[in-house]
């Protein structure tokens, strides 16, 4: 306890001295900017996208399309499916496939109710942070398949959105060789533009402290321009676009 | 590791670079294709120079106002958790980033790509108080092996070779590996997962910081920088003063705008927006989490109208590629931490002693290329110009005459192919300063010093001289070891097939 409480004193004193640095900073750049400190929030009239970018959408089939097309351009897999049975028939059927022995998926009802585990008696599966004893990096690490629920989707990038929680662990779209991600339909939107202003909204306090936009596979061409797939994060992403 | 040359001048490292056939060729091949997959991605995504000239005015806002923004940025992050400080110099950023390693009794650092770390040598200071810092992006990882430094912000190991790779990592292996991407990839995969679990601290840099919600958001492919703000303990940010954005809502522009222009793609694979340290109840993320919010020299820049909007760099990398210099010579012929034409401007606006750096302005064409790639439309031909004139002003040149394209030309006069180039001018191609008076080229490589003023030029001029250098790129490649020139064709084709062919 006395070391922690020496760390705390340490971090209180580096926050004294940020503050008080912090002062001289911010003067220093008014001046050089010739000008008083801005106090106050300015006008900011170039706010976001062009207007004519905000009017742009795309119908519920064009943006499966325009997705599926982005998505397996940069390497990842789509599978567009009924419902979530179809879902879970999928998921059991790659993991058969693939031999997956170690399944990590996030605390969600819906991946609850999916019931992986019975339909693969076989693999050890296990529920992100659903025990506060184990070592859930090394869960994650170890695993075969990490399976999320998408908390949205843009069909003109191809991308998936995560957030984290308690319960949606950061490394479970990142560490497993492959991901498995549930996108519901009506998640689905054509632009960043209709996902990104939502986290203005919160506001600072009530987000997660990751957010993550995902658009395939891991990927690297730092070796002689050669594409190479799965270098730090999972080499294979299946998008599985229920509804 | 600052081994890499910032001994002897510009002229003297581009010889050695000139000389390195590999790295020619492949500097080339690659600016060309990342600089084909740009021009792709922006027409594909149309109206580009709406979208540019909206990243310029957010980043012009943002700079004009830095005060407030960077303030309510710190503020924000503070209320989130995270322990913020200010570094005015290198030295200071130093002093803080040592000063958390050494109370976290850290051992070894896992870091992601940051060209502000690059700019503080801080791997070199780490390891000096015996704490091992690990570079864990593939490129950069391979020349932390080489003990070099990145000559390319968006491909940093852009000059060397599978076989020159395969040995570095061979030797670090303990063992033979061939040769081969996927043994070279799957290899450095292995053995960084082991580092990533067991480091005491993730160090990254940072894209974008959101004023409003204290986020700070990175860009990146392979995944590294999520592993490093995930994984270990301790997070230490580095991020340059200028990094601010205001909203997320803004972020918008940026993620259309950056990934685009640094490799074609419609967006990274990964774009991560990390709003402080792991809530108490999660089951991953880092415990404490700091950011160092560096000035080094950018401050300099503020209420400089001539080199004020250096600071709504977005780090890209089109310069780069679009400049027919930094396609010949490397990025180790700057000598600095960045190169291109972004690093000749720059290196000598960071440093504030202008003479040192005189000849890197030279090696530079002023043909307007680089403000074209440019996605935030700064001026870096008009800069360099100023440059020049400051140097002169400040009794670093003769007159300007002198300064003129010497440099450039004495850089160029050993390659061969680069007369192919200085014969546009033979041609009436025109390279273009734009500076009110346009000064213009004629003529062979004598005549490069020779300036005469005429009327504006019409921007297409230099596109059409695209043409040329892009046929002297492919006669490049015919010289090419023809195993590596098929897989970079197919590559190539892959590409435009629409492929997966970029970074
Ligand atoms: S100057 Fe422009 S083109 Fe060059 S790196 Fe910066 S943003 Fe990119």
């Amino acid at each position: 306890m006395a070391e922690s409480q020496t760390h705390q004193q340490w971090l209180d004193e580096l926050e004294a001295a940020s503050r008080s640095k912090q002062e001289k900073f911010m003067n220093s750049i008014a001046s050089k900017l010739g000008r008083p400190r801005v106090m106050e929030a300015p006008k900011h009239p170039f706010r976001g996208a062009p207007d004519f970018w905000n009017n742009f959408e795309w119908s519920q089939e064009e943006r499966v399309q325009h997705f599926t097309e982005n998505f397996k351009s940069a390497g990842g897999h789509v599978a567009r499916l009924a419902d979530m049975e179809a879902a879970k028939q999928f998921i059991a059927d790659k993991a058969n496939e693939m031999s997956a022995k170690y399944i990590v998926r996030q605390n969600q009802a819906e991946l609850e109710a999916l019931g992986l585990e019975a339909a693969l008696p076989d693999a050890s599966i296990s529920v992100w942070n659903s025990d506060p004893a184990q070592s859930w990096k090394a869960r994650a690490a170890e695993a075969d398949f990490g399976v999320v629920m998408a908390d949205y989707a843009a069909a003109y990038t191809g991308s998936v959105t995560v957030l984290s929680s308690k319960d949606k662990g950061r490394s479970v779209s990142l560490l497993p060789t492959v991901l498995i991600v549930i996108i519901p339909l009506e998640r689905l939107k054509t632009r960043l533009g209709e996902i990104l202003p939502d986290f203005d909204r919160a506001g600072r306090a009530s987000l997660p402290a990751g957010i993550h936009f995902i658009s395939g596979p891991s990927r690297s061409a730092d070796i002689e321009n050669d594409l190479t797939i799965g270098v730090h994060g999972p080499g294979i992403v299946y998008s599985l676009i229920v509804g | 590791m600052s081994t890499t040359g910032t001994a002897g001048t510009v002229k003297e490292r581009a010889d050695l670079a000139l000389n390195d056939d590999f790295l020619r060729k492949a500097v080339r091949f690659t600016t060309e294709r990342l600089r084909n997959g740009k021009k792709k991605a922006s027409e594909d995504h149309g109206n580009w120079d709406d979208w540019r000239e909206r990243g310029r005015q957010i980043r012009l806002h943002t700079i004009a106002h830095l005060d407030y923004y960077l303030n309510i940025f710190t503020e924000n992050a503070r209320a989130n958790g995270v322990h913020v400080h200010f570094a005015d110099t290198a030295a200071d950023a130093v002093k803080v980033a040592l000063d958390i390693a050494e109370r976290k009794q850290a051992k070894t650092i896992v870091k992601s790509k940051s060209m502000v770390t690059e700019e503080l040598h801080l791997n070199h200071h780490l390891e000096k108080i015996g704490i091992e810092a690990i570079e864990t992006d593939l490129g950069e990882y391979i020349i932390q092996l080489a003990g070099e430094t990145p000559s390319h912000i968006i491909i940093p190991a852009i000059h060397k070779n599978r076989y020159q790779i395969a040995d570095l990592l061979s030797a670090d292996a303990g063992e033979t590996l061939a040769p081969d991407t996927t043994v070279l990839a799957g290899f450095v995969r292995k053995k960084l997962r082991e580092k990533f679990l067991e480091a005491d601290i993730g160090m990254t840099g940072c894209n974008f910081a959101i004023a409003e919600t204290g986020s700070m958001v990175l860009f990146e492919n392979e995944g590294n920088a999520r592993m490093v703000t995930t994984v270990p303990k301790t997070q230490i940010t580095l991020m340059g003063m200028e990094r601010i954005i205001p909203s997320w809502t803004d972020l918008e522009v940026m993620a259309t705008l950056l990934p685009r222009s640094a490799t074609g793609q419609k967006l990274t694979v990964y774009m991560s927006g990390i709003t402080g340290p792991r809530r108490s109840e999660d089951g991953d993320g880092p415990e404490e989490m700091h950011i160092i919010i560096v000035d080094n020299g950018r401050s300099l820049q503020l209420g400089d109208p001539e080199f004020q909007e250096l600071l709504n760099c977005i780090r890209c990398g089109a310069c780069l590629n679009a400049c027919p210099v930094y396609r010949h010579i490397g990025g180790h012929a700057y000598g600095g931490t960045y190169s291109g034409p972004i690093g000749a401007v720059l290196t000598p606006s960071l440093q504030k002693n202008v003479g040192e750096w005189d000849d890197i302005a030279n090696a530079s064409s002023l043909c307007g290329a680089c403000y074209e790639a440019c996605p935030v439309k700064i001026p870096l031909h008009d800069m360099l110009v100023y440059l020049r004139r400051r140097k002169v002003e400040a009794g670093h040149g003769n007159k300007i005459e002198s300064i003129g394209m010497k440099g450039f030309s004495a850089v160029m006069g050993g390659s061969k192919r680069f007369r192919t180039i200085l014969n546009l001018g033979k041609l009436g191609q025109k390279l273009v300063v734009r500076n009110g008076e346009i000064r213009t080229k004629l003529g062979p490589l004598k005549g490069w010093n020779t300036y005469r003023v005429t009327p504006s030029i019409p921007k297409k001029t230099f596109r059409d001289s695209w043409g040329t250098i892009e046929e002297e790129i492919r006669n490049g490649l015919q010289e090419m070891d023809p195993a590596v020139r098929s897989r970079m064709e197919a590559a190539v084709k892959n590409r435009d097939k629409g492929g997966h062919g970029h970074g």
